[in-house]
């Protein structure tokens, strides 16, 4: 297929798994942020502002509800509205490619936040707005299961989606990095609910909720589909349909990384990652994956004499775009 | 019977395509069906079935874009419910006419950019060609792909007063609008089934099908399967839903210049699996932008080296290169007689009478009847920069007639025709507006022009404007069955 279409379904996928995950994290936090202090609300939404690197953004911006300033503000890169409107924009260069199911949802989900609809819902019942967005993503992301064939381009969505996906759950998870103090059954319980995790977790665990077995089963659950290992797992997989080489050998930078990613992850323990302390796994793998980003563009976007020619800006460029 | 929403309904002082005025409205008897049907809807029921063709318009993004306009990047075409019906015995004679026209065209393009005989016999002044800013020196002697230039074309036609059809211009550069004509199809067939099936409308379907023959005619390489695909300018331009509409039905990649490289004269396009090697090109980028290094050098739309791999006859173009000579208005004035010089035949389809202000004789007379007249520029599409005469403020006359002394090679001059009017919806009533029609030709190894075509109305009282950018909008037109 054609390297620019593979960049926009790769950034389309993206855009939508990030677009849903802000939404998630900030209706788990807020109905928790309920229970805090006016005065104190500041310092509960800061560990996730951090996560998500924000923080200085939305100081600069001047804005007082965070929760309007991740969802609507057109100074923040990747709030919600801006996040849908990429992806469609992303999605109208490959319209041709994409099922008209999928296009409707794209494109009423887009409607429905540039008409100022969105920010009324989002002010008049906060609950529906959270699950018109989330539930956009998830039939989005069933409709491009069921209604196009599972080709390259597809393959490159599922490459966005769980790329997207991993990093957002080491997110989630660095919040608890960030607490000024130890991190309490609340803050474990919201970034479970955060990774739609409780009751997957609930089952695994019977409710033994402490620090280590929520870092343990969100990084290294085998069959949550949210956790890292199986994000990764997925990205090894897709990547090798890509190429078609098969998987434990490679053939690209993205293949390699991804794989000794894979390996890391399948082969240690929580244990281990306590002791080397989990914020800096954490920021190693996150580093990993953006590297893995990068690759994929240089390996089936640019063709190999434009790297070293425009390889610095249009690196620049790419690279602006992965928070 | 005239009932409902049509009891008040005048046709005015023009030729209205479904009633003919006598005493008394009649209605036109191809007209009857979906007249009845029409006048059986109440008013609520009317808006209720135009505001579902609007809001599926708009959840499918049909929409155009208006250049010019900051905050209305994306618009929905304005669509009129009431379809305009054509019936056969018409459609064959447009048919016929398009069909001769396109084959004149070709045959001039041909001559102009090979021998020039007919600028040797003096029936077009050499200068007239020479002038013209789409004329392309750097292809004579080139022989295009099948000897054809212009394999899609998009006419304008319109009717008088007396409801002949006329030939306002031909678009045989990237004329759009085909993709509106299919849409407003399939709304129509939703909103009126048992009409549309009673009335037994000609199918227009098949025209993505026929397109890709007619480019596929077009490929070098003949001993596989050709790889054709469509070449956009990108999202922001006008008609990118169209772009992307059209290759999604015909199966082809849509592309942009920076998705295709040249390299030793053959055209590849960029994939995750490497190069591909391109064979025909259906391009909707103008000729100035489609080769920084031939045309346009700040063009950054375009491939470089792309018209180096065509002159070697290693890619198709469609349509050809140097195809707007034949879109120039002054060109247009002479395409009568292109037609007895190549086919020896009288033109089925007349031409609206145009003055070149190039001529002393015809300035002179558009200069002192401005008033009277429609002044368009030559090379301009869209409905942009033209006068209209009985509309405009004498300010606006002045400054025309400065324009026009200055550059009398760029300005044409044509009677004010007075469209005929059609029944539209307008402003929760029926009432008579100007429309004109977009037929589409394409001319392959067969020449077939789509039964059926865009009819543009100008929603505006009066106005003569029919283009989408002037804020027109469209029906959808019914040709009908023997």
């Amino acid at each position: 297929m054609l390297s620019r279409v593979a960049d926009n379904f790769y950034w389309m996928s993206r855009y939508i798994e990030r677009a849903e995950s802000i939404t998630r994290m900030v209706e788990v936090n807020q109905s928790s942020s309920l229970d805090c202090s006016e005065e104190k609300l500041e310092e509960f939404w800061d560990p996730v502002l951090r996560a998500i690197c924000a923080s200085e953004t939305f100081k600069e911006s001047g804005k007082k509800d965070l929760a309007q300033f991740l969802f609507f503000s057109s100074d923040y890169t990747y709030s919600v509205k801006n996040c849908l409107a990429f992806a469609r924009e992303n999605a109208r260069m490959v319209r041709d490619q994409l099922s008209m199911e999928m296009w409707l949802e794209l494109n009423n989900i887009f409607l429905f936040f540039q008409s100022g609809d969105a920010e009324e819902t989002f002010l008049q019942d906060p609950q529906i707005f959270f699950q018109k967005v989330i539930r956009f993503s998830l039939v989005f992301q069933g409709l491009a299961g069921a209604t196009i064939p599972h080709d390259e381009g597809w393959h490159f969505m599922a490459l966005g989606t769980f790329l997207e996906r991993a990093d957002q759950t080491s997110r989630m998870l660095d919040t608890l990095n960030f607490q000024t103090h130890i991190p309490t059954r609340l803050d474990l319980l919201a970034v479970l609910r955060s990774c739609s995790a409780r009751t997957a977790f609930r089952r695994q665990y019977r409710g033994e909720l402490s620090m280590q077995n929520v870092a343990d089963f969100l990084l290294f659950s085998q069959d949550f589909p949210r956790s890292i290992r199986f994000s990764i797992r997925c990205i090894d997989e897709n990547l090798h349909a890509i190429s078609g080489v098969p998987s434990g050998n490679f053939s690209n930078e993205a293949e390699r990384l991804i794989g000794s990613s894979l390996a890391m992850v399948n082969f240690t323990n929580i244990n281990a990652v306590l002791s080397i302390g989990l914020h800096q796994t954490i920021d190693e793998l996150q580093k990993k994956l953006m590297k893995v980003g990068q690759c994929v563009f240089e390996t089936y976007v640019l063709l190999p004499f434009e790297i070293k020619s425009v390889g610095q800006t249009v690196t620049a460029q790419a690279q602006a775009q992965q928070q | 019977m005239i009932t409902g929403q049509f009891l008040e309904y005048s046709t005015g002082n023009f030729f209205d395509e479904m009633f003919d005025m006598g005493t008394e409205l009649l209605t036109r008897p191809h007209y009857e069906k979906v007249l009845k049907r029409l006048s059986a809807l109440t008013p609520s029921e009317f808006e209720e079935k135009r505001s579902q063709a609007v809001s599926s318009f708009l959840e499918h993004g049909v929409t155009f874009t208006v250049y010019g306009d900051a905050e209305g990047t994306e618009r929905i075409f304005p669509f009129d419910l009431i379809p305009r019906v054509i019936p056969d015995e018409e459609w064959t004679i447009i048919d016929r006419g398009l069909k001769q026209r396109i084959l004149a065209l070709n045959l001039f393009l041909h001559d102009i950019y090979h021998e020039g005989r007919i600028l040797q016999d003096g029936v077009i002044p050499r200068e007239i060609v020479e002038t013209c800013p789409y004329f392309r020196k750097e292809i004579i002697g080139f022989d295009v792909p099948k000897d054809i230039y212009v394999h899609v074309c998009g006419s304008d036609l319109i009717r008088d007063d007396k409801g002949t059809y006329m030939v306002l211009e031909d678009n045989g550069r990237c004329p759009s609008g085909v993709s509106y004509l299919l849409e407003n199809r399939e709304i129509m067939k939703r909103a009126f089934p048992r009409t549309y099936q009673a009335m037994g409308v000609r199918s227009v379907e098949m025209y993505p099908e026929l397109l890709l023959k007619t480019l596929e005619h077009l490929s070098p390489r003949q001993s596989q399967k050709p790889v054709c695909v469509l070449l956009s300018p990108g999202v922001y331009n006008s008609a990118y839903f169209e772009h992307t509409f059209l290759a999604r039905q015909m199966g082809i990649e849509i592309v942009e210049g920076r998705d295709l490289i040249a390299i030793d004269s053959f055209v590849y396009m960029r994939t995750t699996q490497g190069l591909v090697q391109v064979d025909v090109i259906y391009r909707r980028l103008d000729d100035d932008f489609i080769d920084p290094l031939f045309f346009r050098k700040d063009s950054v739309l375009g491939v470089p080296g792309l018209m180096n791999s065509y002159l070697k006859g290693n890619v198709a173009l469609a349509n050809g290169v140097g195809t707007g000579l034949a879109d120039d208005k002054v060109t247009y004035a002479y395409v009568p007689e292109m037609i007895k010089f190549y086919l020896g035949q009288d033109p089925i389809l007349e031409s609206v009478p145009t003055y070149l202000c190039w001529r002393e004789k015809d300035c002179k007379f558009v200069l002192e009847n401005l008033a009277d007249l429609v002044v368009k520029p030559a090379n301009e599409s869209g409905g942009y920069g033209m006068l209209i005469g009985s509309e405009s403020t004498k300010a606006e006359r002045d400054e025309f007639k400065n324009r026009i002394k200055e550059n009398p090679r760029e300005y044409i001059a044509q009677p004010i025709i007075s469209l005929s009017r059609h029944p539209t919806f307008c402003n929760g009533g029926v009432v008579g507006r100007h429309i004109d029609l977009r037929p589409f030709i394409l001319y392959g190894s067969d020449m077939e022009v789509v039964p059926g075509g865009l009819t543009r109305v100008a929603l505006k009282e009066d106005s003569l404007v029919v283009n989408s950018s002037q804020g027109g909008g469209s029906k959808d037109t019914w040709v009908l069955k023997k």
